[in-house]
């Protein structure tokens, strides 16, 4: 009989586990101060609604976290039940209709949606007239500048058009490059990856263009305006010379980051999370400033939109409690929290004029501004290939292997191709 | 010998049965299973379809495909040229009896001993053009201005090629080593007696002798070098504007972006490409005279 008492045992536990407090899920990623965070978010949601949060840990890569989502979502699994998602899979993991669409939720509990930026909402989270998300956090390209050396070579106002950075930047380089050989004017991310999808979208709707869905739904990119835009970012490498000739081979956030910090860039296009680095740094403290990036003369400044979104399985059951943990996390306190402890620039608009944010982290009001005209990246199911292709050409022309009229001409009969794929 | 009675051979398949059972399991049936993917429409968000060759059809038509075809094999051909002329070099200069000889064995090691990814990190900072060694040493010697080492394909194939043939000449040596090693010393002290000058006795001792083991380690370098994925994806991640990417990154860009029936294509592309380099090597080996 003995021998019976561990399967007893093992019955038992069985039963109590399945008698247990129904518990959600959420799947997370991020760097590890973020997850630990993450976790004193679930323990005070645990203390003030009662229901247990499970965390499921994932990496800090971009795509990986996408994997792990997406292979869970298709197999229609019960967990994780809330995730948050790029600003870039919300309109394919809508599209596959594995996302609840909180509407009813949102007419029940009168959650006011204009407390969200709207841009940001009608762009990204909508999905056929259906909110599918919220935004936990946005972000947005920017310009640093060095406001010494700006006043040193008697400018006051950072550049606003593409021509007024151009000469600033020729003239601070050339003089700046007689102490100081690795000087350059303006630092921006270049290299082939998704970044260069993101500068290339602020150059070219900066210049009156932009990636485009026609009515038919067909993805435009090779307009006039684009061309121009390609062509001055090219120029900016080869022609001006005040940006380094590896911007597009090596060029990414970091590098970036890390030519400024040195005090070896006038300008750098960046995003916001550089800011608290470039302020840590003693030997810039006080000489950097941000602004929003430049224009074309005649047209309106564009900035990429970033940032992570909080949505609900489709497939979860515990729909009504993974609506608390969404309504919780995207809650006023908890999105102020979220910008003074990790820096995370709130997806809430309200939490802006904050007063603490006000005295703590001034630099959030002009960030406002940006992220209120930010401009969304094409939200589509075949999105990352059609990236792809966009950055092997872009590449290609800023590495003068194409030139920009090639190259927005082959990238567009090459997305024609693909797209081809994905139609039935 | 030639005629077993049945029960030995029933004998001798129980033996090995674990053996196949491994390589069904774990080599043959995932092979399949990434053959019967490719023959379909497998693409993240929409319902997966039966295409037949449509995959395949679609690659051959894409001049990616083909760049990309061209770059691997002419990365292989270069890179396993240098690897197997050099590691001849280093194991032949490593057999003679000097003194420190055991050290230079151990340090030659190390380029081996090191991850790859590490590995190609450590090159990428020497090729980096703000901060690189290269570029640092045509600074202070007033040489030249700068180079973008990376920033061009012949560029960056040399760069790869040089980082590939200094991480994996190591390998090519200690095996060419180990094959030196059973050699034995009587026949090169007949050929001295002989008068058969260095060159006679290295082509028609050493080299029909080392045979075998040069075709084992040809093998592995060219089956690694065709599936080469981590080197690259490090240094260049496939650019300058895409004139690096190797077939494996290729069909890991095909994975990442969600269509794992194309992915689960150029997988089979590569595996075909490895089985037929191996199946010349094994025929010019000619290991079924020396087994």
């Amino acid at each position: 009989m003995r021998i019976l008492y561990p399967f007893i045992l093992f019955l038992l536990l069985f039963i109590s586990s399945c008698s247990r407090p129904r518990e959600l899920t959420f799947m997370v990623g991020g760097s590890p101060n973020e997850l630990l965070y993450w976790e004193k978010v679930i323990d005070e949601f645990h203390e003030k609604t009662g229901i247990n949060v499970k965390l499921i840990r994932q990496a800090t890569d971009t795509d990986q976290r996408r994997q792990g989502i997406v292979i869970a979502l298709r197999s229609k699994s019960r967990d994780p039940d809330v995730f948050l998602m790029d600003v870039v899979w919300v309109g394919a993991i809508a599209s596959s209709g594995w996302l609840e669409p909180l509407n009813s939720y949102i007419e029940r509990d009168n959650l006011d949606l204009n407390k969200f930026f709207s841009r940001v909402v009608n762009e990204v989270d909508r999905y056929r007239g259906n909110v599918m998300a919220l935004p936990v956090y946005v972000d947005g390209g920017l310009l640093y500048y060095r406001k010494d050396l700006l006043a040193k070579y008697g400018y006051t106002t950072p550049p606003e058009t593409w021509e007024e950075l151009l000469q600033m930047a020729k003239k601070v380089q050339a003089r700046e490059r007689r102490k100081n050989k690795n000087f350059w004017g303006f630092v921006w991310q270049g290299a082939m990856y998704e970044g260069l999808i993101c500068t290339f979208l602020e150059f070219s709707s900066s210049f009156g263009g932009g990636i485009a869905i026609d009515s038919t739904g067909r993805i435009v990119v090779n307009i006039p305006q684009n061309v121009e835009a390609l062509k001055f970012m090219q120029d900016l490498i080869h022609r001006y010379k005040i940006s380094p000739p590896n911007t597009y081979t090596e060029l990414k956030e970091e590098e970036v980051r890390l030519i400024f910090d040195e005090g070896n860039a006038l300008f750098e296009r960046n995003w916001p999370y550089a800011w608290g680095l470039h302020e840590k740094n003693p030997e810039l403290k006080d000489k950097v400033s941000i602004t929003k990036l430049p224009h074309r003369k005649g047209k309106r400044s564009a900035s990429t939109l970033g940032g992570w979104h909080i949505g609900i399985s489709r497939f979860s059951d515990v729909k009504d409690e993974a609506w608390e943990f969404v309504k919780f996390v995207t809650s006023y306190e908890k999105q102020r929290d979220f910008a003074l402890n990790l820096g995370w620039n709130p997806g809430r608009i309200d939490v802006y004029t904050d007063t603490v944010i006000e005295k703590t982290a001034p630099h959030l009001v002009l960030l406002k501004d940006v992220f209120e005209n930010a401009v969304a990246r094409p939200s589509l199911p075949y999105y990352s290939g059609v990236s792809q292709i966009l950055q092997k050409h872009l590449n290609s022309a800023l590495s003068l292997s194409e030139t920009p009229q090639e190259a927005l001409q082959k990238a567009q009969t090459d997305i024609d191709e693909f797209i081809k794929k994905y139609e039935d | 010998m030639k005629i077993k009675k049945n029960g030995e051979i029933r004998t001798a398949y129980f033996y090995i049965s674990p053996l196949l059972t491994i390589i069904l399991l774990f080599i043959l049936i995932p092979i399949v299973g990434t053959f019967i993917n490719s023959l379909y429409r497998d693409i993240t968000y929409l319902p997966s379809r039966f295409t037949g060759f449509t995959n395949y059809v679609d690659l051959i038509k894409l001049s990616d495909f083909w760049n990309s075809f061209k770059f691997t094999t002419l990365f292989t051909v270069v890179s396993v040229s240098l690897e197997t002329v050099l590691g001849i070099s280093f194991a032949l200069l490593l057999k003679e009896v000097f003194t420190g000889r055991s050290f230079l064995r151990t340090i030659l090691l190390i380029p081996w001993a090191i991850p790859t990814a590490i590995s190609a990190r450590l090159w990428q900072l020497m090729y980096n053009y703000n901060y690189g060694l290269l570029n640092y040493f045509l600074d202070v010697t007033h040489t030249g201005a700068k180079v973008n080492w990376l920033g061009t394909a012949r560029g960056a194939f040399w760069a790869i090629t040089i980082a590939d043939v200094w991480k994996t000449t190591p390998f090519m040596t200690l095996i060419l080593l180990a094959g030196l090693q059973t050699i034995p010393d009587e026949l090169y002290e007949q050929a001295m007696v002989d008068n058969a000058t260095m060159w006679k006795r290295f082509l028609y001792i050493t080299l029909p002798l080392l045979r075998p083991a040069l075709v084992v380690a040809l093998i592995f370098r060219t089956a690694d070098a065709l599936r080469i994925f981590d080197l690259v994806y490090v240094l260049t991640g496939g650019g300058p504007a895409g004139s690096t990417r190797t077939i494996s990154i290729l069909g890991f860009h095909y994975f990442v972006n969600g269509d794992f029936g194309t992915g689960s294509a150029v997988s089979i592309i590569i595996f075909l490409l490895v089985f037929i380099f191996s199946f010349f090597y094994i025929r010019a080996g000619r290991f079924k005279e020396t087994l």
